[in-house]
């Protein structure tokens, strides 16, 4: 046994030194409290493989999606299945925002001309892949962002981007543990070594919110970027309820139910950052003590993190934190951005979408909205009103596609300049529509998703913000990472409306009632059509019994 | 270094070959068994919380069906709603078969193929007769042949002579026979072990006319099938009382056990199940007696046994591509994650 083990161990070791070369795994853990109780974990899984070599030749990356990536030419891809709703008011802005139900956007390759057949292509191989009804993707739900999404790989210069990209979310989309298994699958290591080995599904889903995700990009191999390499992202953001684990002391058992076996022996790289910068308001400890705590500048905004490098010698490792005070509430402070959405109007006939952009910064920020209604909630360029007027001077540009019924979704996008201090209303009214008999689906009482718009913004400001920057693949490049611009794009939250229902059971009594009058109606009609009515002749005798009843009658009238 | 390691590697293999011959018995009736491969698909029709037990059904099948063997490639499970991760569920991403959690039927290793809408009567007879559009992945794909001995179990709300689907939509026994013997005439299947856990089950099976098919129902026409128990903790009935029970038995059959088809066409008597579990075995040519329930819920491997050994070291090397060298590399960049062309004094940063 202990040959076998220490044969292992050498296997392991000849692997990785025989591979370092073409494949690289890394892996991070983030931490970070959110006011007022709640806890944000980040996992992020990164491999690197040369784009150059074949993807059948892969060592560390998956091999699934690497052959999806490569035979419908994908330039970028983004898949997220998220349940909750983030909230950016209250907790800031997470790495990667991610729009709950299930949303997927991809450029493909400017060798592609028929990028819709490739995009449906591309969503039914994927909803085999990750056990989501991704094959529900069609032209009718999918629109071509003009302006807010930009692709986060690189790009040959001069290309067109906008076209080769399409965008679609299933707003109505369940997570649960059958898209984490073929999702960990994926992993070198898959769920036995490693960071992965923490995401017991029992304790993952009895969380706020969590997301799932994997992107695809293209990264520079070197600053002149000459030769590409292609990053596969596999991420999975949890917020943990301080009141479902029942204490704000929490440790890696308590919030996934063991500890931590190791870093994966194929990784080259296995950190936890935690951010410690709250530990000022509100002092704790942390048990073990941090390998280094690197103070981080963006901006004007410092950030303390604390750090833990993780090797993979098997020994179990449980990073705890522990409060001095129990009685401090952390303070949140606002975002330079946050925003609200919300459906207006009663009845089955109008109503109208509202979002709210409330810019919190001493200096004006550029955002785009965009707004996608399905085929089935036509909303009306000349019902927009910005901030209650037809025309706003806030608009900068905006771009209009209108729908088509069962074939295209209304997608409207807004360049806007939020002005400093204020809130924005951007108003936009709908349509009920009737759908066919067989369109609605079996719990059409249950009320019709709407999917959440999305805000591209250019914030001038790093404060609340932890997004990795374009250039960077791991969480060291967001130390000291200060420039001009810190953009992100945020999801707002989807919105439910209830279309006007038939009663489904019409049909059934439509035919009862049709029977019924029928049967009334015929009979009599019949019996006069064949019927004669005949005169019987009342002079035949009477009998008897027949005279005296006669009499009888006569007397009691 | 390099030495070192192919020794290990090849020490390793000896290891595990030899592990492999002592630790697996074949079993007796392995090679004499007329099927090259098993299949599984696994319906629960039925949507809404009130309905958690049939969910609970199609993942006992489940289980069992992945412990005895079965890849979940080889398994096409539909679950016309998420129970597991409903927010009424107090122990989120589990569903049990009793209210002691004694057995978590959902796990942690589980691959759902249809879920949700997707579940419906279109679906399911294009499933079986392999008429799926041409999009759609492996996973979703019944890519059964003549060899294939498929396992079929639906679970929902039925009637006599129809099964209902998420509440809007029925398939009829005769709409299931024609798509059974549309599933012969492709030479689809070898045999196929049908199970049905509804109200006036053996409805369904009454008008198959295809060779080669065994059934059974949990209850004859005119009689209900009934849920085991409720839990007070999701205030639902958790599982149905034929499931619940075949679910007891299965879990006592291991890959190697020599059970028969009779004893699991006997599982469920009367007393237990309160309904009356009915069997058609005109259809099927063995004798449920000699058949090994391993030939529907296990899974057989493909093995052939040689005496002449191949010589494996000698493979025909790829032809390498010609790599195009006089391509120049193109230079690519980031671009900036905001349209800042339209908007007038910004720097980019």
């Amino acid at each position: 046994m202990d040959f076998l083990r220490r044969f292992l161990n050498y296997y392991i070791f000849f692997t990785c030194f025989l591979c370092v070369r073409c494949d690289e795994f890394k892996e991070e853990l983030f931490f970070k409290p959110l006011p007022s109780t709640h806890l944000y974990s980040y996992f992020q899984f990164v491999t690197l493989v040369d784009s150059e070599l074949s993807s059948f030749h892969s060592h560390l990356a998956p091999r699934s999606l690497a052959e999806v990536v490569s035979r419908f030419q994908v330039e970028e891809l983004h898949l997220t299945l998220t349940e909750g709703q983030w909230r950016h008011h209250q907790w800031g802005y997470p790495v990667l925002d991610a729009a709950p139900g299930a949303e997927l956007y991809a450029w493909f390759s400017p060798d592609v001309t028929d990028v819709d057949t490739q995009w449906k292509k591309l969503s039914a191989t994927l909803s085999g892949l990750f056990c989501a009804s991704l094959n529900f993707i069609d032209n009718f739900n999918t629109v071509t962002p003009q302006m807010a999404l930009w692709p986060m790989g690189a790009v040959k210069s001069s290309q067109n981007v906008t076209s080769q990209l399409r965008y679609a979310s299933l707003p109505r989309e369940i997570v649960c543990t059958e898209n984490l298994t073929p999702w960990k699958k994926l992993l070198p290591c898959e769920s036995s070594r490693g960071f992965s080995a923490l995401l017991n599904s029992r304790m993952i889903h009895n969380t706020n919110y969590h997301s799932v995700g994997v992107h695809v990009r293209k990264v520079c191999k070197s600053s002149d970027c000459l030769e590409t390499q292609l990053e596969f992202k596999q991420t999975v953001a949890l917020v943990y309820d301080y009141d479902i684990i029942k204490s704000n002391d929490w440790s890696l058992r308590k919030l996934f139910g063991q500890g931590l076996p190791g870093a994966c022996p194929l990784s080259t790289d296995s950190k936890i950052y935690i951010d410690i910068t709250s530990n000022s308001s509100q002092p704790f400890t942390l048990s073990p003590p941090p390998d280094n705590v690197i103070l981080s500048q963006r901006g004007r905004t410092d950030t303390l993190l604390a750090v833990y490098n993780i090797h993979p010698d098997g020994k179990m490792i449980n990073i705890g934190v522990k409060h001095k005070t129990k009685s401090q509430l952390p303070v949140s402070i606002h975002p330079p951005l946050f925003f609200n959405r919300y459906v207006l109007g009663y009845g089955k006939e109008f109503g109208g979408i509202v979002t709210e952009i409330t810019n919190n910064c001493l200096a004006p920020i550029n955002v785009v909205v965009l707004e996608n209604a399905p085929w089935w909630l036509p909303i009306q360029l000349s019902t927009l009103r910005v901030n209650g007027e037809a025309e706003s001077k806030l608009v900068q540009s905006q771009y209009y596609s209108p729908g088509r019924s069962r074939q295209k979704p209304y997608h409207l996008e807004l360049l806007i300049k939020l002005p400093p201090k204020s809130t924005t209303t951007i108003t936009i009214d709908f349509e009920f529509v009737f759908l066919k008999w067989q369109e609605y689906p079996p719990d059409a009482n249950h009320g019709f998703y709407i999917g959440s718009a999305l805000i591209s913004a250019n914030l001038p400001t790093a404060r609340n913000y932890t997004s990795l920057p374009i250039t960077g693949t791991t969480f060291d490049s967001i130390i000291n990472d200060t420039k001009l611009w810190y953009p992100i794009v945020f999801r707002t939250n989807g919105a439910m409306v209830s279309l006007p229902t038939p009663d489904f059971s019409m049909p059934y009594n439509v035919i009862c009632l049709a029977c019924t009058v029928v049967a009334l109606a015929f009979g009599p009609l019949h019996n006069i059509c064949t019927k004669e009515l005949v005169l019987k002749p009342s002079g035949t005798s009477l009998s008897l019994t027949q005279k005296l009843l006669n009499l009888f009658k006569r007397k009691r009238d | 270094m390099d030495l070192i390691n192919r020794i290990y590697c090849v020490l390793f293999t000896i290891a595990t070959v030899l592990s492999l011959t002592y630790s697996i018995e074949i079993p007796e009736e392995f090679q004499k068994s007329n099927h090259s491969n098993n299949w599984a698909v696994l319906v629960d029709t039925s949507r809404f919380w009130f309905n958690y037990r049939h969910v609970a059904n199609v993942l006992s099948i489940y289980r069992s069906v992945k412990r005895l063997g079965i890849p979940d490639s080889q398994i096409i499970l539909m679950i016309s709603d998420d129970m597991a991760c409903n927010p009424r569920n107090p122990r989120p991403a589990t569903i049990f078969n009793n209210a002691h959690e004694q057995i978590n039927v959902y796990g942690d290793d589980v691959e759902v193929d249809y879920r949700g809408y997707e579940v419906s009567v279109e679906n399911f007879v294009r499933l079986l007769t392999g008429r799926v559009p041409p999009d759609t992945p492996r996973s979703k794909r019944l890519l059964t042949d003549e060899g294939s001995n498929i396992l079929i179990y639906l679970t929902g709300h039925g009637g006599d002579g129809f099964l209902k689907f998420q509440d809007s939509e029925e398939i009829t026994s005769q709409e299931l026979a024609d798509a059974l013997e549309q599933m012969w005439e492709k030479r689809r299947y070898n045999e196929i072990f049908f199970i049905i856990d509804t109200c006036q089950a053996s409805s369904m099976y009454e008008k198959f006319y295809s060779p080669n098919i065994l059934a059974t129902a949990s209850s004859l026409v005119g009689e209900d099938s009934l849920s085991h128990h409720v839990d007070s903790a999701i205030g639902v009935y958790i599982i149905d009382r034929y499931t619940y029970y075949v679910l007891e038995f299965l879990e006592n059959v291991h890959p190697n056990s020599k059970r028969t088809m009779s004893e699991f066409l006997a599982v469920c008597p009367k007393s237990a199940c309160l309904s009356t579990v009915g069997v058609r075995r005109d259809l099927f040519k063995r004798d449920p007696d000699k058949v090994p329930i391993t030939d529907f819920f296990g899974s057989v491997r493909p093995v052939i046994i040689t005496t002449d050994p191949i010589d494996i070291l000698d493979t025909p090397k790829r032809k390498k591509k010609p790599e195009n060298k006089t391509k120049s590399p193109v230079k690519r960049e980031y671009l900036p994650q905001f349209p800042v062309h339209l908007v007038p004094n910004t720097k980019t940063g």
